[in-house]
């Protein structure tokens, strides 16, 4: 019992300082970095949202970048048609809910059937294909090939408060923020009771059906959660890198996030957030360095991670952390 | 009549050829269990062995052989190093393959370049119907397709072999009871699933141009081959599933553009998945 607790305090302490020392990187640098690392932090979330199925629930999807471009696509869209009031809060809301609703409709769609598994992971890459390929074909809307410019947004209440993301700076703790927010909301969502039952699917799914529980709809609505924080992200980005394009959705993209999760562990959630984090700046970095062999090495390390370390970093560090610990339990009972 | 007749020649043409493409898939899937994502980057491989050996001024049908080969000793090696230890865990296999098509890719750039290359069509020309020219190169893959279809339904259905892989596929642990070598039965059967997705990569290299990517388009319409198919039936199911989804295809781009053929496709194809995932003919 003791052990558990210290284990979950350390993990909470742990996150607490990964935040913080996010929140005063601005202070202590400046440049390129404050333009890059709120990508990243997005690109975390987004790794977020496959942990939560893939390591939480044992769903793979392989569609994961078709609802950041949901998002994307959502916030370019809204505020390039200036709807009337507040575009900027407008085109986020309008991301979440509806890769939400595309996720929700898809997975109850194969969920409801009991379809198998890898069934559901071809449906999804199947899914990210209709999204890139619809993206590509409705120019009036999406730019097609093009893909939209966004402006930053200009985020404001009336006349009482308005807070333009123009800079880097303000852009940077606005996204901060909201990461925050989505990290401490899915931390809750998974430690609940809903959580367990979804660890009880991956464990077993014929027991927790056979303990009263319609897992299909459980199923449902974590891909639900997960489509509509992919989409969150998504909308963030779009206004972040001021634009959107079908290569957002294609596969690749969200096979890396899988990468991602692979490496920093997918039963970890902040294991996963600093998976996306640390990856994708080792990706920016080792393609300054070696533009040719980058991807090589971030597939060998993919494979060794798949075969050696299951649980990624993540993992590996719990588990020097439980060997610590019960040595130091170990030489103070002695 | 005579549009009848084009509009079925086509119709063929186009089976045929992606039941070529999705042959070692519906292989490796259906009698191994292994989801290969590694498949696509299984053909663009073939097509640029090919492309090498013409470049060596080795012959066409040369070059194709000694490419299927080529990859299917690469995939052999790729299974006894890696893929024979997570027979039995599915997520395992499809993450590693597709880590297998990263790094596939990655290295095809690496060694031969990311610019496209093209493999000069063996056998040019058409053969006149008078009211339809069909492609000459096309027809040999097609009959070249039907032949090893059926040369690979005779060892199936007809030989000791086939009814010990049969025996393997229904009863893994009773056939091993029984003296079958199964790890070594597997290994051959995921060899010989990559020796054909190489071999095909080979043969389409002429009707497409060479790059890096070329077996990305192949990769999921030949899941879908095998899923509307049916999986395990791998020879009716890879000639049925090639037939919905190369047809289905067509008739939509008839109405339509290309990109909303595929769109419609991809959707039935989801559609297939959940309402009869044991293929869309299958009995039981």
């Amino acid at each position: 019992m003791q052990n558990t607790l210290t284990k979950i305090s350390g993990e909470t302490k742990f996150e607490f300082l990964i935040f913080l020392a996010l929140a005063l990187i601005p202070l202590v640098f400046s440049g390129y970095i404050l333009f890059i690392l709120p990508q990243y932090m997005l690109f975390g979330l987004l790794a977020v949202s496959l942990s939560i199925l893939w390591g939480f629930t044992g769903i793979v999807s392989f569609g994961q970048a078709g609802f950041f471009a949901i998002g994307a696509y959502a916030i370019g869209i809204v505020v390039k048609s200036n709807f009337l009031m507040n575009s900027a809060i407008l085109g986020i809301l309008l991301g979440i809910v509806f890769s939400a609703v595309v996720a929700g409709v898809v997975g109850y769609f194969l969920f409801s059937a009991k379809v198998k598994a890898t069934y559901f992971v071809l449906a999804t890459l199947a899914l990210s294909i209709i999204i890139e390929q619809l993206a590509k074909s409705q120019k009036e809307i999406t730019g097609g090939w093009n893909g939209l410019f966004v402006d930053r947004i200009l985020i404001n209440f009336g006349d009482l408060f308005e807070y333009s993301l123009f800079n880097d700076v303000p852009m940077y703790y606005f996204t901060l923020l909201l990461t925050i927010i989505a990290f401490v909301l899915i931390k809750f969502l998974i430690s609940s009771n809903f959580g367990k039952i979804l660890k009880g699917i991956r464990e077993n799914e014929d027991r927790i059906l056979a303990l009263g529980y319609n897992t299909s709809i459980y199923k449902t609505l974590i891909f639900c959660v997960s489509g509509a924080l992919a989409g969150f992200a998504g909308s963030i980005y779009g206004t972040h890198a001021g634009f959107v394009d079908p290569s957002l959705a294609r596969v690749l993209f969200s096979t890396e996030v899988i990468v991602w999760v692979a490496i920093g562990g997918r039963n970890s959630i902040i294991g996963s957030f600093l998976g996306g984090i640390l990856v994708a700046s080792l990706a920016n970095y080792l393609n300054s360095i070696t533009p040719e062999y980058w991807q090589l090495i971030i597939g060998i390390v993919f494979i060794a991670v798949v075969i050696l370390f299951k649980g990624g970093l993540a993992g590996g560090f719990e588990e020097i952390y439980y060997r610590l610990i019960t040595k130091k339990y170990a030489s103070a009972r002695n | 009549m005579e549009l009848a007749a084009s509009v079925i020649l086509d119709t063929t043409l186009i089976t045929l050829t992606l039941a070529l493409a999705a042959f070692g898939l519906a292989i490796i899937y259906g009698l191994v269990g292994v989801i290969n994502m590694g498949h696509g980057a299984m053909l663009t491989l073939g097509a640029y062995f090919t492309w090498a050996g013409l470049q060596l001024e080795i012959p066409f049908v040369l070059s194709v052989i000694l490419g299927g080969f080529i990859v299917g000793l690469i995939g052999l090696l790729f299974e006894h190093w890696i893929i024979k230890r997570f027979y039995d865990s599915p997520y395992e296999t499809l993450l590693l393959t597709w880590a297998f098509f990263l790094v596939t890719t990655e290295l095809i750039k690496i060694v031969f370049g990311s610019d496209f290359r093209t493999v000069v069509n063996p056998y040019p020309g058409s053969i006149n119907l008078g009211f339809y020219k069909i492609p000459t190169y096309r027809t040999v893959i097609c009959l070249f397709t039907a032949f090893v279809i059926l040369l690979t339904s005779f060892v199936f259905f007809k030989t000791s072999t086939g009814i010990k892989i049969r025996a393997m596929i229904q009863n893994r642990e009773m056939a091993s009871l029984l003296g079958l070598n199964i790890s070594l039965t597997y290994k051959i059967i995921f060899g010989f699933g990559c020796f054909m997705a190489g071999l095909a990569g080979g043969l389409v290299a002429p009707m497409l141009s060479v790059s890096p990517y070329m077996g990305d388009m192949y990769l999921v319409r030949s899941f879908f081959v095998v899923i509307v198919g049916g999986i395990g039936q791998i020879l009716s199911g890879t000639i049925i599933g090639s037939f919905v989804i190369g047809g289905l295809e067509t008739i939509v781009a008839l109405f339509s553009d290309q990109v909303i053929a595929q769109v419609a496709v991809f959707f039935f194809a989801i559609i297939i998945l959940r309402i009869r995932p044991q293929g869309i003919f299958s009995e039981k």
